[in-house]
């Protein structure tokens, strides 16, 4: 009777974890194995949940005949630059409204929760005539400068979390070394919280590298787009090929993936931490 | 002695000042700028981009809350938004109280449950647009092949279905980043209040409304609001996934913002829209804080 019942829980509960593993993977699985289908398989009216053929067609063809490779390489420039940025402001502004203590500090923390409430569109509303009187309109130092604004704010709650968990004895022994304020930051806490730099580094880049609305309007010329825009854009050009389609989606992918793989434990823990906190 | 250092080398007010501003200019020139901009041409008359246009007053606001279409996308965003927070909870519950369980290989996926939110959005649109196409879509086939439909569902080319599509499009996307912090406030239950309410002999659904619930309100609240902010602006998944239609069935206020802007170039109508949009959030950010109490730590 116990075993039976037990058994039972067990089943529950795998059941239950595969259909949460389901509802996660399948689209990304559907994606990557048709992207290795040859053309005649991806058209088929019975699809194949399996390949029955494998090539590397779609994938060669995207590379040499559209600009998949401009577009890669500026979507990680963009976004590399924004992590870069976003980890300087916000390490900063995050020990600032955690270790500081002066006057207006809550209310400046507050001001960068608020920004949830922006509307995107309005920003871009305005954005759009601040960067053609600075000419910087089809120039991807407009996505850098939009998207660091945009991601930064909520980065310094994801960093003060990290903060707060380094012990503040080490603070203690370091004033009684003689260490001034600036040496206590940068070597007692930053070392500290270098899994929190990664979570904000992957947070902005993830942000910045997908971001659609902003790169749409901003950059005008077809050497500048960014991956999203341009691949949006060459699907709806030419003939669809979903070949190209399943292809460029995978490789996009890829990157945040790899990224993923390294620094994501730390952004969920933060996000964790952040969560209870 | 170590408090006297303390308190001359940590309180020194213009070091905190020093750190912070750098991120204030920076959101001023990029968040607030563009803000105090759109709430100044909401009471200019610019009928077209370029025009330099003359102060009207409230004649704006007054236009706007008249169109039928603007009222419309307002309450299809109500719509969209109530049912992308309801979707979205629910499914990071159950993926929370999943992941919470003991199982082989849990703290892997604890990590990669976040992956929907790891892929751009575009790619999801596109991967979706392809699975829910009528004619090569894989979700069609295996609906009608197991007979669940007699004919392919238009998921995304009908009135009916757009919208309901779109919310699971995109719920699926946000689920799992609400799910890893609704697990966070799980897991610091204490695990005896649970052993003592069994012992009490409460049910499992007592057990959830007494001790889960309570425990994990701290989070619950700020979660829903920020759930609820987001989804209110939502652009790209529903611009990539429909363009707002078909038809306007799946135009939002940020849709309904984009086309006046930068497919008609009317700046006034579209700042005042947006400026709209802003208050309205901010009035529903307070409201929420104000009756929801949050529990002072």
């Amino acid at each position: 009777m116990n075993r039976a019942k037990k058994f039972f829980q067990n089943l529950a509960k795998y059941l239950a974890v595969a259909l949460l593993v389901f509802i996660i993977v399948s689209p990304i699985y559907w994606i990557l194995v048709c992207s290795f289908k040859p053309t005649r398989e991806l058209i088929r009216v019975t699809p194949t949940f399996v390949p029955h053929t494998v090539t590397l067609f779609h994938y060669v063809g995207l590379l040499k005949e559209t600009g998949f490779m401009t577009y890669f390489l500026n979507s990680i420039y963009v976004a590399t630059g924004s992590a870069v940025l976003v980890v300087i402001l916000t390490s900063l502004a995050g020990y600032s409204v955690y270790r500081c203590r002066y006057l207006g500090r809550r209310f400046f923390f507050n001001i960068l929760l608020a920004i949830y409430i922006f509307p995107r569109v309005l920003l871009l509303l305005f954005l759009y005539p601040m960067f053609a009187r600075l000419n910087l309109v089809d120039n991807l130092l407009s996505l850098v400068i939009t998207y660091v604004g945009i991601t930064a704010p909520l980065n310094v709650w994801l960093m003060r979390a990290f903060f707060t968990s380094v012990p503040l004895e080490l603070e203690d022994a370091a004033l009684v070394d003689g260490a001034n304020r600036l040496q206590i930051l940068f070597k007692i806490f930053l070392p500290l919280v270098a899994p929190g730099i990664g979570a904000v580094a992957i947070n902005s880049f993830l942000m910045s590298y997908g971001e659609y609305l902003f790169a749409s309007i901003l950059i005008v010329s077809d050497r500048f787009k960014t991956l999203p825009v341009g691949m949006a854009q060459f699907l709806q050009q030419y003939e669809i090929s979903w070949g190209w389609l399943a292809s460029g989606s995978v490789l996009i992918i890829l990157p945040p993936v790899i990224a993923f793989a390294f620094v994501g434990r730390y952004f969920v823990k933060g996000l964790t931490a952040g969560a209870i906190k | 002695m170590i408090e006297k250092i303390r308190r001359r080398v940590l309180q020194d007010p213009l070091f905190g000042y020093f750190l912070i501003i750098p991120i204030l200019v920076w959101i001023s020139a990029t968040l607030f700028y563009p803000l105090l901009r759109a709430i100044y041409t909401s009471f200019l008359n610019i009928e077209f981009l370029g025009e330099t246009g003359r102060f009207i007053g409230w004649d704006n606001y007054a236009r706007l809350l008249g169109d039928k279409e603007f009222r419309l996308s307002f309450v299809r965003t109500l719509v969209w938004s109530g049912a992308n927070v309801l979707l979205q909870i629910a499914l990071a519950f159950f993926a929370a109280l999943v992941l919470d369980l003991e199982f082989r290989g849990q703290k892997f996926i604890r990590n990669w449950i976040l992956l929907p939110w790891v892929i751009p959005v575009v790619v999801l649109a596109m991967i979706f647009r392809w699975m829910l196409d009528p004619t090569l879509g894989v979700v069609n086939y295996v609906l009608q092949n197991t007979n669940a439909v007699s004919s392919p569902v238009p998921f995304l080319g009908s009135v009916d279905w757009v919208m309901i599509t779109a919310i699971f499009v995109n719920s699926w996307r946000w689920f799992p980043f609400y799910a890893v912090m609704i697990l966070a406030s799980l897991q610091i239950i204490p695990p005896q209040l649970y052993e003592a309410a069994k012992i009490d002999g409460a049910s499992p659904f007592q057990q959830f409304c007494y001790i889960t619930l309570p425990h994990i309100m701290p989070v619950l609240v700020p979660v829903i609001l920020i759930c609820s902010l987001w989804a209110v602006n939502v652009f790209d998944m529903i611009w990539l996934l429909t363009r707002g239609g078909p038809g306007n069935a799946t135009q939002t206020l940020p849709i309904f913002i984009y086309q006046k802007g930068f497919q008609e170039y009317r700046l006034s109508q579209a700042a005042t829209a947006a400026v709209f949009m802003f208050i309205f959030l901010l009035v529903y950010g307070t409201i929420y804080l104000g009756t929801v109490t949050l529990e002072e730590k």
